[in-house]
């Protein structure tokens, strides 16, 4: 009688729902051009009619998702905190209705999403965990010229408010080759969603539901994710969970070399973190040497499942990509993996990647991502991937062993690599992301942004 | 998560363990003459227990959790009809639980009639915590869940979106929760078993 079902997404026949791209911030679809130019902005508001006016005048600027092909130009984004909706003045029924972990902000579910030790808010750059951050602003472009052009329209509106202030500014932009910065290339893999027009490449999996990343239409289960209210207020919006990484260089490059002989098992080793060789070529293609042609290959360096790598031998179970989307991998808890899918938007600031950083000093440059995660339940999802999937293995049956590239480690921690004819277990994996800031937002539609801007 | 011990110099936690004494003989100073006597004689093995670090811990929203052991406990009257329901679904299945071992946390689950078939006192011992995965239960055992659980009253369905509050609202935190091997999970037993079954066969081969 308890039989297990396959996905109720993947079973459900009916019609995909039009997308209201006008209404859609464009972020949540328009893939990141490469090479990539922008900067974040922080601001508080001060006072309710300053903040009101702000979004007046600068919701004309905010790019929906019409077109969103067209990623040539560039293009603005604003998220709202709940502190920034209470700042702005919404009514109480309103503001009551979004999701407790929203309300509460990032800092405070620290302890639901393990944030504890380095990575706990008390140790986070300002102005992160102190409840100032109302609203965040993002310039995407393809070109410096255009990214400097976009920021300017949006400075114009804010200083043009005399109750908004500026909390801190950061500029982003690609690495040489699209690196991340601890050397691996960025942005592969993003769930398709359904009715988005995406054509995603080979091996992307099925097109996911709408309504799991953008509130108003049916999600996996069949029915719309609880929405805010009122209707003009939620329907087209999502959630960004933004988190902000130190990458800890030094520590990653020291670990490299002391578990690993000659410049080959060090790139090999490298690669079994994360599951893919620096390149971008998953090792379920290319298991025992790199091969740069197919990492960049964007029509195969993602085609591609576990069938055939049952055991890990191949990309390890504890991998960085192997855990952030098991695919067809056996999990030992009952899990739907389609369920637990984010829209990732990967912004990286700071000096690149140098492989031969070996100092403390180098761990402390500035230098790391800020990551976007997109989707309609993006607490619910971060909080599980955060303890779940990156700081346990319970779930692939690999006992207590975190994500060697973003989990929190503690003493003593391991990372197994599964081979013939006996596991190697590799010791002193350290934290070599640490968390320095974080927030929720709600990124709402371009109608329920002039809703906000016309309130009071 | 690792419990932090916090360590107390000795005298401290001689105080501390003479106050919980204390305590304890008040509470009892009315208690049944060999009740009384009891804690006197015990209190040599007490003081051990008394003096030993905190192993209880909170499992999410509500209910207790030793290391990675869960409890979940609800008390919850029948829906008309739904104790006979149940009870029949129950025997049919003669203790086979085959969706309770794909979920892969479930420990135990405990089904117990009360009050003349009124209640459903359901207990289980799970690992980490249940409403991480409610969703994944909404797309991957819809049906078990509804199959078993429409039988009491107020039940939303799995699909609602109030099914975790109405979880949530009928379960009792334990008083007090004990678990032998509190960081032993589902999972990590299945494979211990597998470990010891492979170990014997080799040891075999060898001897």
């Amino acid at each position: 009688m308890l039989s297990v079902n396959e996905s109720a997404g993947a079973k459900l026949a009916t019609e995909a729902p039009t997308l209201e791209f006008q209404e859609i911030q464009a972020t949540v679809l328009r893939v990141r051009p490469a090479p990539y130019f922008g900067t974040h902005v922080l601001l508080r508001i001060d006072n309710a009619q300053a903040g009101r006016d702000f979004l007046r005048r600068v919701t004309p600027h905010v790019d929906s998702a019409a077109g969103w092909w067209a990623a040539a130009n560039a293009w603005l984004a604003i998220g709202i905190s709940y502190a920034g909706l209470e700042a702005l003045g919404l009514r109480e029924d309103s503001l009551r209705s979004f999701p407790e972990a929203f309300r509460l902000g990032m800092a405070a579910r620290a302890q639901h999403l393990g944030d504890e030790g380095v990575n706990h808010p008390k140790n986070w750059d300002l102005p992160f965990g102190k409840g100032q951050i109302h609203i965040g602003v993002s310039v995407f472009s393809d070109s410096e010229e255009k990214r400097r052009r976009t920021l300017n329209l949006a400075r114009e509106q804010y200083d043009a408010s005399s109750g908004v202030s500026v909390l801190a500014m950061q500029d982003f932009g690609a690495q040489p080759g699209d690196l991340n910065p601890l050397g691996y290339k960025d942005g592969i893999d993003q769930p398709t969603i359904e009715g988005s027009g995406v054509e995603s490449p080979p091996g992307y999996g099925r097109p996911i539901k709408a309504g799991e990343f953008i509130l108003g239409y049916p999600g996996e289960a069949g029915i719309p994710l609880p929405m805010p209210h009122p209707d003009i207020l939620g329907r087209n919006g999502t959630y960004v969970g933004l988190r902000k990484y130190q990458s800890r260089v030094g520590a990653f490059n020291r670990f490299l070399r002391a578990n690993a002989n000659t410049e080959e098992e060090r790139e090999l080793l490298a690669a079994k973190l994360v599951g893919r060789w620096r390149s971008g070529a998953p090792l379920t293609l290319a298991p025992v040497v790199d091969d740069p042609t197919l990492g960049a290959d964007a029509k195969r360096n993602n085609n591609f499942d576990y069938s055939d790598d049952p055991r890990g031998r191949g990309a390890p179970f504890g991998c960085h990509m192997r855990r952030m989307n098991p695919r067809d991998t056996q999990l030992s808890r009952l899990t739907d993996v389609n369920l637990h899918r984010v829209i990732r938007r990967g912004t990286t600031y700071g000096p690149p990647y140098d492989p031969n950083a070996m100092s403390e000093e180098a761990d402390e440059v500035p230098r790391g991502a800020y990551f976007l995660f997109i989707s309609a339940k993006a607490m619910a999802t971060i909080e599980f991937l955060q303890q779940e999937w990156i700081n346990d293995g319970n779930f692939i049956g690999i006992g207590d062993e975190r994500d060697p590239i973003v989990g929190l480690q503690e003493q003593g921690a391991t990372f197994t690599i599964p081979r013939e004819p006996v596991r190697r277990r590799v010791h002193g994996i350290e934290t070599f992301n640490v968390l320095r800031g974080g927030e929720y937002f709600f990124m709402p539609s371009l109608s329920a942004l002039r809703w906000i801007g016309e309130l009071g | 998560m690792q419990t932090q011990v916090q360590k107390a110099t000795e005298p401290e936690q001689n105080s501390v363990v003479e106050q919980k004494v204390q305590k304890l003989r008040e509470l009892y100073a009315d208690a049944p003459e060999l009740g009384r006597a009891a804690l006197e004689r015990g209190l040599p093995n007490l003081k051990r227990e008394l003096a030993a670090a905190t192993g209880m811990q909170n499992a999410g929203r509500i209910g207790a959790r030793q290391g990675k052991v869960s409890e979940l406990t609800g008390i919850i009257p029948f829906a008309k009809g739904g104790a006979k329901r149940l009870r029949g679904l129950l025997q049919a299945l003669e203790g086979n639980f085959r969706g309770g071992d794909a979920v892969g946390t479930l420990h135990d689950m405990r089904f117990v009639f009360l009050d003349n078939d009124t209640k459903l006192l359901f207990a289980t011992a799970y690992d980490g915590e249940w409403d991480a995965y409610i969703d994944d239960f909404v797309t991957k055992i819809p049906d078990a869940m509804d199959l078993l659980f429409c039988n009491i009253e107020g039940w939303p369905g799995i699909h609602s979106p109030s099914v975790k509050d109405f979880i949530a609202g009928h379960q009792i935190a334990a008083e007090a929760w004990y678990v032998a091997n509190p960081n032993l999970t589902v999972v990590e037993t299945r494979r211990l078993e597998q470990i010891g079954k492979a170990a014997d066969e080799f040891l075999d081969k060898v001897a």
